[in-house]
């Protein structure tokens, strides 16, 4: 009689450090994947301040070489502003995206009228980098989303839901593709 | 004697369910790796279009720059990526196959797709401040496209290897090929193009100084932005120390580190 209630003691106990220690390891799985989608979220902002960066040196090139009319550069010029003077990180997405189609319809234009500016060496360089901006984010998003899907799953599957829950881990949203994002300046050398 | 066997059994088998339910947790990584690297490693000619003789200089110029810098610059061929975009599938190479060094992820991939008339080059954190955008972009005008658009896919890539591969050793501080003229020397040989860019160039720097102050000047010293995007602040100049680490005999990957940078064309 005593054996058999030893024999459960030790049972039981084995079974409350390995629930313990399951808890511990999940909790932190949680907080390292949630610091992963953090990471990925801030290299998102830091190629947009690049892009945003990039653009007053392309507009200045493409300006002294043509000396194309001031008026059509006031939609980039307010949506710039509004990327730097974005404080959180929807808004600067947002901002982004206006000022991504500000800058390909301006582009468009300037191209259309100076055809021969794609012969032009600074200004393919300049057209490279803004292309290489934008499959950076391209890229950075997602990544995002790929570990932003990581981390939802991880507190959504049983048994890390009721623990999740329990700790407050809230599923973060995924990074969806902006309708205009496909109106990218795209590299035409033709 | 029964009934404590069974109490038993069923606290391990509960045991076991709950310890199995937090392994499921860590499921495998998505990977969708289509192609692998073949023997080579530094040349990998899926579309079958680079001679034997060029993939033997690209081959020992791939191990002579790993040797002497750590960095790696692969040249892939396929006939085509697919539904894919060109820039994602050399991206997801780069990753892939680790190229570049563990540490420094300083890795090129050269990627050419025969059929769908596509050339892009993937540049790995490390090297985005040798290699930005602009001047990758450059190369490929210079070197690859006019082979490229008459299909002489093979010298294309030579050359456009060539030029990496000298690039890449002159950031390291390594002497590059004797006859190889760096990019930004390139324009100083032909007399009536040097005047035309001067009087731009000029013209460009009045216009800078006057609108925009200091500024203008960053851009005018050359394609080497000041807003590069990290990743190449240790090692500019001679910052490689002898340290071959190993593996020789079957060159493989160990970094991998690519974010995006990169230039590509159509031909």
């Amino acid at each position: 009689m005593k054996k058999k209630s030893i024999i459960i003691l030790v049972v039981a106990i084995v079974a409350v450090i390995a629930i313990i220690g399951s808890v511990i390891s999940s909790y932190n799985d949680f907080v390292e994947d949630y610091e992963e989608v953090q990471a990925a979220s801030s290299a998102i902002s830091t190629q947009l301040q690049r892009r945003a960066d990039l653009i007053p040196n392309f507009v200045e090139t493409v300006k002294g070489y043509t000396n194309y009319e001031q008026s059509t550069l006031t939609a980039v010029t307010e949506a710039r502003s509004k990327v730097a003077s974005a404080s959180t990180v929807n808004e600067q997405e947002q901002a982004s995206d206006e000022l991504n189609r500000a800058i390909s319809i301006w582009v468009n234009a300037v191209t259309e009228a100076y055809p021969e500016l794609k012969a032009n060496e600074q200004y393919r360089a300049l057209q490279d980098e803004l292309a290489g901006t934008e499959n950076r984010i391209a890229v950075a998003r997602k990544d995002y989303n790929e570990d932003a899907r990581e981390y939802n799953t991880e507190i959504k599957r049983f048994p890390g839901k009721i623990l999740a829950s329990l700790f407050g881990f809230e599923s973060v949203d995924y990074f969806e593709a902006d309708a205009g994002a496909s109106a990218v300046p795209e590299i035409d050398f033709d | 004697m029964k009934k404590r066997f069974l109490r038993v059994f069923c606290i391990a088998v509960l045991c076991v369910v709950c310890f199995t339910l937090t392994a499921c947790e860590q499921t495998a990584v998505l990977t969708s790796n289509k192609i692998e690297p073949t023997e080579k490693f530094f040349v990998n000619d899926y579309a079958d279009i680079i001679t034997e003789e060029d993939e033997q200089a690209i081959y020992q110029n791939g191990v002579h720059l790993n040797d002497s810098t750590t960095a790696q610059v692969v040249v892939v061929t396929v006939d085509t990526v697919g539904d894919e975009v060109i820039s994602d599938y050399a991206l997801e190479v780069g990753r892939n196959w680790g190229v570049g060094d563990k540490e420094k992820d300083n890795g090129i991939v050269i990627l050419l797709a025969a059929e769908d008339r596509d050339v892009y080059i993937a540049v790995g954190y490390g090297l985005e401040g040798a290699m930005p955008d602009s001047k990758t972009g450059r190369i490929l005008d210079e070197y690859g496209m006019p082979y490229f658009e008459a299909d002489e896919f093979s010298t294309g890539l030579l050359k456009v290897y060539n030029a990496v591969y000298n690039e890449v050793l002159i950031e390291y501080g390594v002497s590059p090929d004797e006859d190889y003229v760096p990019l930004d020397q390139l324009d100083q040989g032909d007399g009536k193009k040097v005047l035309i860019s001067w009087i731009i160039l000029v013209v460009l720097v009045l216009l800078f100084v006057t609108v925009f102050g200091r500024r203008g000047f960053f851009f005018i010293g050359g394609p080497r932005p000041p807003f590069s995007s990290g990743g190449f602040g240790g090692f500019s100049g001679s910052g490689f120390s002898g340290r071959s680490s190993g593996g020789f005999g079957g060159f493989r990957g160990g970094g991998g580190g690519f974010g995006g940078g990169g230039a590509g064309r159509g031909f």
